[in-house]
């Protein structure tokens, strides 16, 4: 049988007849047209919740962490639920523009401004509950190690110290390297703009860019590094937000397994959540042509295989309970599948293991309305994930006379719900106010970025042209 | 009172004071002008009257001190200094018996009850009803002034209506009264009954020792008390006798300290009892039963019936049964009994519950002496003071008395049949036929609302009397401090009564025992005040034979046997709040019932059998909400909350009353169901054939413990007292496990003594030498269960009430539970306590998460909490393996403490050494650090600093020094001759969850039971 080898062209990444100037257009064009009606409305629907928010905290700081439905074996409940929810979420944003971008994968340009936005709105919602979740948040302070009076200095062999500073590493770098990314794009706002009040905000914002060869030097250079910075936090930090647990003796937490576990599940959920704001916009601003089915195709493949990593350590957490011969473990396992939250348990199972099989099918990951919903699917999974690691554990640990149950209240309730006023408040501004495109990258991946194609005689894209190229040309917007 | 200096008023005792016109004043205001007073910390006025009135009454050098009201000392009283508690002997009275107390006072103000070591009732410890007898007078919601009609009075004026209403001495009166001791109150009674020519006095308590009095009258002829001493006994045979628990036996502490004295195993060469437990309801006595049998209460009677038929085979004296036979002539255990208890004849014990019928006691007290065992573990005792006739048919006269209008005067002395007595007696009803009612009560209850005259009591913290213990010890009742709301005591009310003028308590008491001491009175009187007693006099043990009368009876009674047909009620009071009285102590609503651990309600307790055939289904692990069922009477409904509790007999049904009060106080109000209604005359304790139906309805418990067994994990290490000496070592892992404790062998190959951890701090924390280093050891042995080291410690350490809402959600802050476990089958199980405080381990988990480095360890080895450094995370309570800390949720001492119109008074209970938590910090047991310090300080200034290892004994935690089971030892391990090292070095020892190399200073020394294998 003689095998035919062919070069196989990957298909476009930006779909549509689209030049530079038509991708700009596209996507300045939010910014810089005047604020829609519906927006206006979802921006209202964003502010109640937040605040909402403002008043369960509000609540909670005058009358005490009682009002949550937290009790002495569960210390910890929502709070931490959310916690580790939204900075899981907040994992992929900087995994896609700092990970990608290192392994030179082009189609992260599609969403990669977008997927660093929500990782910080994200993980913002998700700062908020460690703060709050403390009994006497006026002196949280004294978690950092600021030179006192009372020479009282932080326990540095507490997880929880280290995820302060993991997580605030994080989010100061993510900041970083979301708003150099926007450096470029910005200028092209300001440029643009017709507005005085804009210009100014976008002038300032842009810090005084000009697009001059220099300028681009030092954005490439300083892009590389902050990618190279924030690749290893991407790790870290849900490694030790997992530590958080792991450390601790409690059955259930004790596990070797968790770090890479929790960022495989923190990837699945943040591409799920991606995918879920993603599908969304690409409809409402018309950005099918860039957030085409081959990105939400590949987003689908990642989630496949880190939904799969999860089940993976589902199941090795049920063998190495067995095979330890720990009981304590043991008990926990049985516990989670037969015991009084076995139904979280089964929401669980269902969420994130039975769900990301059916992304085995190429139908399904190119199907919009299903990846849709799985992707709300798979949040929910993740967000259970860890209801059965924080509660399930700590309620039904060692000694079974202090076993007891834990259920929420409407304040954890109203809290949680609260959380997405604050992300939604800032992602709708940014939406608003920012290209939600990176301009300036994903005209690098359009053909046309591959000057050596161009005709330059004829002034036409000639496809014949499509060869090894000899000399590399820089790179012009 | 003014705070100016003007007309120094000097006094000797109160009864000079009380005649001074400030002091009418005084009387006549309320409390909290009074309270504001006291609120001013640097008020001399407020502090001295406070400290002089406890200093006058409290000491016995103090009675003839002067002490001038305005100047402060100018002089310093002998032993007083500021910040160092004094202690002060006295009694406490319940129903007719007073246990030797020691109350602790902080600057005039009495914050804790000890038992009195010396005292043969306490010997140092005492019940749960005695450690919440601070509350009970700390309670803001006491009556506080005398009511006339509703209406506000005065004592003086109720003396000026006496002196007049009882000038008619030929009136009908009837005094209704709790059962008292008091020789002086007995008095006092002689004197009523001498003055009144038509009075009748009735000795009231809904729960009381008339059927036991009343059965001895059968047996022998003559009204005695059983005083049985369980440590000379080899066998004890209990017919639902829970002689264990306060709530059923006045004596329930000596009982305990008797009962596991002769059960402490410190070697497999040591022997102990067998105990025998027959009985319905699983009560904390029968958890300590080495054999147990489930049986109806109604079965009760046949089972003893049968028993007394078997022996009377071999023993004289009960002929009237031999020949007899009912359904349980044949049951295994009448035989096992038979035999056993004929090995042991002399050296056994046979006691049936206070509750059950006067024939029974008369049988049982029968067999004691067919066995020889009276005068060996069994005395009876004449009491001086117990009445000549049947109390409860008596108080059904007087009932049916009022009804044909035939009484003039009603005087209730404390007691509130308003609420306790028998539903159709109608009582309340029959109370407005009476043309005067007066009642002396602590609140404003049932009865006071019913009373024409309502005079407000003092407790007994705050009022001079007396009393006797229950085996007959005198003792002296002194007060601690001056009336919180210039209350009455009941010696003083009666003396009112009869004189037509007030005469302090003080006077009225020296006045009885002028006949005690009839030369040098003074030096044997402070004698008896400073030692809490009056010698080693006991009541005279009556020489007993079974009286001729008794057999003929018996033939009749054996023939009226009810062979309790149909579903059985069971009516007890409630192990908490017992007959009620209790209600509004926060501490005891919040106690969980030893056996159910049900706080803040009382339930209808059945067998899973007949749960099972009610259709009702358990309680547990995230089901709060439990079936209500409505129970049948004789026409009376009542519905109430069902629990199943592994271990009732089947077809019964045990409910438990003080539940449902209004208008009594904010604690007691609305709590629970009241279940007195279904209380007849002819269904006191029992009833028969009762229907019982499922409502549909469910209902919140707030119960401290959901989840029943263990899991098969090995954290109550138990074998028989066989079992024991073949293994010696049958608590340590490898026995526990079958298998070596993970990380041993790794150890062992490394040339590490210990198992390794990821964190070792140990190796880098050098104790260091001078430090002693504390540790603990509890005997699972010895301990029954009772849960009085719960309340001591809420009472030592300041731990808030939380609250039914607060406990449901898992809230409670209790620093040392007292965990109960089910093993076997779930029908009849066997039960298990296990007292879980801090483990004070020394590679703390806790230690190592928390952020800010708010629990740390000492020098001397305990695990710390700086409530002050705490930011409240939690992440501590989270990885405690032992769940032992508690968190507060919300500012529940802020709650606890300035709840009410007056926060003042709660505070004034609170222990002035130790700190109180405010909202968002986590707490735990200290090993009562306080206590540990002062210990230290106190030992370092007796050694001019050279060491500051206190002496063993020393220093005594909340808990141990409470524990009438002896259970809890507490020392300085560095000290080889410790009693702590020595129960450690037992092979009893083992460490709970030791697998996790927490290493915990708290450990366990694992149980031993002794059943007889032939019921095995």
């Amino acid at each position: 049988m003689s095998t035919d080898y062919q070069y196989v062209p990957e298909p476009a990444l930006v779909k549509g007849d689209h030049s530079f100037g038509s991708i700009t257009d596209l996507i300045a064009k939010t910014p810089l047209s005047p604020t829609p009606k519906l927006w206006y409305l979802a921006f209202g629907l964003a502010n109640i919740l937040l605040i909402t928010l403002l008043g369960a905290i509000g609540y909670l700081i005058w009358d005490g962490i009682g009002i949550w439905g937290l009790n002495n074996p569960a210390g910890w409940g929502w709070a931490i639920i959310n916690f580790v929810w939204w900075v899981g979420i907040g994992h992929a944003g900087t995994l896609i523009s700092a990970i990608l971008f290192l392994f030179r994968q082009g189609w992260r340009t599609a969403i990669n401004r977008f997927a660093e936005a929500m990782t910080i709105f994200a993980v913002m919602c998700a700062g908020i509950f460690p703060a709050i979740h403390v009994g006497r948040i006026w002196v949280i302070y004294w978690v950092f190690p600021i030179p006192n009076q009372m020479a009282a200095w932080p326990n540095f062999s507490s997880p929880l110290l280290w995820d302060v500073f993991a997580v605030s590493t994080y989010f100061t770098v993510s900041l970083l390297f979301w708003y150099v990314g926007l450096i470029p794009d910005f200028a092209t706002l300001r440029d643009k703009t017709k507005s005085k009040v804009a210009k100014i905000t976008y002038g300032i914002a842009s810090l005084g860019w000009t697009g001059s060869f220099r300028n681009w030097w030092n954005y490439e250079k300083a892009y590389m590094i902050l990618a190279g910075l924030a690749t290893p936090l991407v790790l870290s930090v849900h490694t030790i937000v997992s530590f958080d647990f792991a450390v601790s003796v409690i059955p259930g937490w004790h596990s070797t397994i968790f770090p890479p576990y929790f960022v495989a599940g923190a990837i699945y959920s943040g591409f799920a959540m991606v995918l879920t704001l993603m599908l969304i916009a690409r409809k409402i601003y018309g950005l099918e042509d860039i957030m085409n089915i081959d990105i939400m195709e590949k987003m689908n493949l990642v989630m496949m295989i880190t939904g799969n990593l999860v089940a993976f350590a589902y199941l090795m957490e049920g063998f190495i309970a067995w095979y330890s011969g720990y009981i304590y473990e043991q008990g926990i396992f049985w516990l989670y599948v037969v015991g009084p939250y076995a139904w979280g348990f089964w929401i669980l199972m269902f969420c994130n293991v039975v769900t990301p099989q059916f992304l085995w099918f190429k139908k399904i990951r190119r199907n919009v309305a299903i990846t849709f919903v799985i992707s709300i699917i798979v949040n929910i999974g993740m967000w259970f994930e860890r209801f059965m690691i924080s509660v399930a554990s700590l309620s039904t640990d060692f000694m079974p006379s202090a076993w007891d149950y834990y259920s929420p209240t409407f304040w954890d309730i109203i809290t949680y719900i609260g959380t997405f006023g604050l992300f939604f408040t800032f992602f709708l501004l940014f939406l608003r106010f920012m290209p939600m495109v990176a301009i300036a990258e994903v005209k690098g991946v359009m053909p046309q970025a591959d000057p050596h194609n161009y005709d330059e005689e004829t002034n036409e894209f000639d496809i014949e042209k499509t060869k090894p190229v000899v000399v590399q040309q820089e790179q012009t917007v | 009172m003014s705070e100016e200096v003007k007309n120094p008023n000097y006094w000797k005792s109160l009864g000079e004071l009380a005649r001074n016109e400030e002091y009418e004043k005084y009387v006549e205001r309320e409390f909290p002008e009074n309270a504001t007073e006291l609120n001013d910390k640097v008020s001399r006025r407020s502090f001295l009257r406070v400290m002089g009135a406890s200093i006058a009454l409290a000491g016995f050098a103090a009675c003839r001190r002067p002490v001038q009201k305005i100047v402060p000392f100018s002089k310093q009283p002998e032993d007083l200094v500021e910040g160092v508690p004094q202690y002060y002997a006295s009694a406490s009275p319940f129903q007719d018996a007073v246990t030797g107390i020691v109350v602790e006072n902080n600057s005039g103000r009495p914050t804790k009850i000890e038992g009195n070591e010396m005292h043969p009732a306490s010997s140092g410890n005492t019940s749960i009803f005695g450690q919440a007898e601070i509350l009970n007078m700390y309670d803001p919601d006491r009556s506080r002034y005398v009511r006339k009609n509703g209406e506000r009075s005065s004592v003086s004026a109720f003396a000026k209506f006496c002196s007049d209403h009882f000038s008619n001495t030929d009136q009908n009166i009837a005094f209704v009264s709790e059962a008292n001791s008091s020789p002086t109150y007995n008095r006092l009674k002689d004197q009523a009954m001498d003055q009144f020519s038509n009075a009748q006095w009735i000795t009231y308590e809904p729960f009381g020792e008339d059927n036991a009095l009343e059965g001895t009258n059968i047996a022998f002829g003559e009204r005695l008390r059983t005083y049985n001493k369980y440590d000379e006994a080899d066998v004890i045979v209990s017919f639902d006798d829970d002689f264990l628990n306060p709530a059923a036996d006045k004596n329930s502490v000596e009982n305990t300290k008797r009962f596991t004295d002769r059960r402490r195993v410190m070697s497999e060469d040591d022997d102990m009892s067998r105990f025998y437990a027959v009985e319905s309801t699983f009560s904390i006595t029968g958890s300590n039963a080495d054999n147990r049998l489930r049986i109806k209460s109604g079965e009760i009677e046949l089972f003893i019936y049968a028993l007394a038929a078997e022996l009377s085979n071999s023993v004289s004296g009960l002929s009237a049964f031999s020949g007899y036979s009912n359904k349980f002539s044949d049951h295994e255990w009448v035989s096992v009994l038979t035999e056993e208890l004929l090995d042991n004849r002399g050296d056994s014990i046979l006691t049936v519950g206070r509750d059950h019928k006067p024939e029974l006691h008369a049988t049982v007290a029968a067999i004691n002496v067919a066995l020889g065992n009276d005068g060996q573990a069994v005395d009876y005792l004449e009491v001086p003071h117990a009445d000549n006739q049947n109390n409860r048919e008596a108080f059904a006269g007087l009932a049916e008395d009022l009804n044909n209008d035939n009484v003039d005067t009603v005087v209730l002395v404390g007691a509130n049949p308003a609420f306790t007595a028998p539903a159709d007696l109608n009582f309340e009803e029959a109370l407005s036929n009476a043309r005067q009612v007066i009642h002396l009560s602590n609140y404003y209850d049932e009865t006071s609302k019913l009373a024409n005259w309502h005079l407000n009591r003092a407790h007994f913290l705050e009022a001079w009397g007396d009393g006797y213990s229950y085996s007959g010890t005198r003792s002296i009742i002194q007060p601690q401090i001056e009336p919180l709301y210039s209350g009455i005591s009941e010696i003083e009310f009666l003396n009112i009564i009869l004189n037509g003028e007030q005469t302090k308590g003080y006077d009225i008491v020296q006045d009885t025992w002028q006949d005690y001491y009839t030369n040098d009175f003074t030096s044997q009187w402070n004698k008896a005040l400073h030692d809490g007693l009056a010698g080693e006099e006991t009541f005279s043990v009556a020489s007993v034979s079974i009286s001729s009368a008794f057999n003929s009876q018996a033939s009749d009674f054996i023939s009226n046997a009810d062979p309790s047909e149909g579903m059985e009620l069971v009516i007890r009071p409630d192990s908490t709040v017992f007959d009620g009285r209790f209600a509004n102590n926060g501490w005891l609503q919040e106690q969980p019932k030893p056996m159910t651990k049900i706080t803040w309600d009382n339930v209808a307790l059945m067998s899973k059998k007949t749960a099972d055939e009610l259709g009702v289904k358990e309680a547990g692990l995230g089901k709060a909400e439990v079936e209500v069922i409505s129970i049948t009477v004789d026409g009376t409904t009542l519905e109430i909350p069902a629990w199943v509790q592994p271990g009732h007999a089947d077809d019964s049904i045990t409910i438990t009353v003080g539940y449902g009060r209004e208008g009594v106080g904010r604690v007691a109000n609305k709590t629970g169901v009241d279940t007195y209604p279904l209380r007849t005359t002819d269904n006191m304790h029992f009833a028969s054939n009762v229907s019982v139906e499922k409502t549909g309805k469910t209902y919140e418990i707030a119960s401290t413990q959901d989840h029943n067994t263990m899991e098969g994990r090995s954290l109550l290490r138990h074998a028989t007292l066989q079992e024991y000496r073949e293994n010696p070592n049958f608590s340590t892992y490898e026995s526990a496990y079958d298998a070596e404790m993970p990380g041993v062998a790794y150890a062992e190959e490394h040339g590490e003594d210990d198992p390794l951890s990821i964190f070792n701090p140990i190796d880098e924390q050098e104790y260091p030498e001078d430090e002693p280093q504390w540790g603990m050891s509890i005997d699972l042995n010895t301990c029954t269960g009772c849960g009085v080291c719960t309340i001591a410690c809420t009472a030592e350490n300041n731990i808030p009430v939380v609250g039914k809402r607060e406990v449901s959600r898992g809230r409670e802050m209790h620093w040392i539970r007292n965990d109960r476990y089910f093993d076997g089958d779930v029908n009849d199980p066997k039960a298990l306590h296990q007292p879980v405080p801090c483990m004070h381990c020394e590679l703390a988990p806790c230690e190592q998460v928390c952020p800010v480095a708010a629990t740390t360890h000492s020098d001397d080895g305990m695990n710390q909490m700086t409530y002050n450094r705490c930011i409240g995370t939690r992440y501590c309570a989270n990885n405690c393996p032992y769940k032992v800390r508690r968190f507060n949720f919300f500012n529940y001492t802020k709650e606890f403490l300035t709840g009410g119109d007056d926060p003042e008074i709660v505070q004034m209970a609170m222990n002035p050494e130790v700190t109180v938590r405010f909202r968002g910090v986590m707490e735990k047991c200290t090993y009562c650090v306080q206590r540990v310090n002062r210990a230290k300080i106190n030992r370092s200034i007796d050694t001019n600093g050279e060491t500051k290892k206190p002496k063993d004994g020393a220093v005594e935690t909340a808990c141990q020094q409470a524990c009438p089971a002896d259970a809890i030892y507490f020392g300085d391990l560095t000290d080889p001759e410790s009693e702590v090292v020595k129960t450690k070095k037992n092979n009893r020892n083992y460490l709970l969850l030791e697998e996790l190399n927490t290493r915990p200073r708290t450990s366990y020394l694992a149980k031993v039971r002794n059943p007889n294998p032939k019921l095995a």
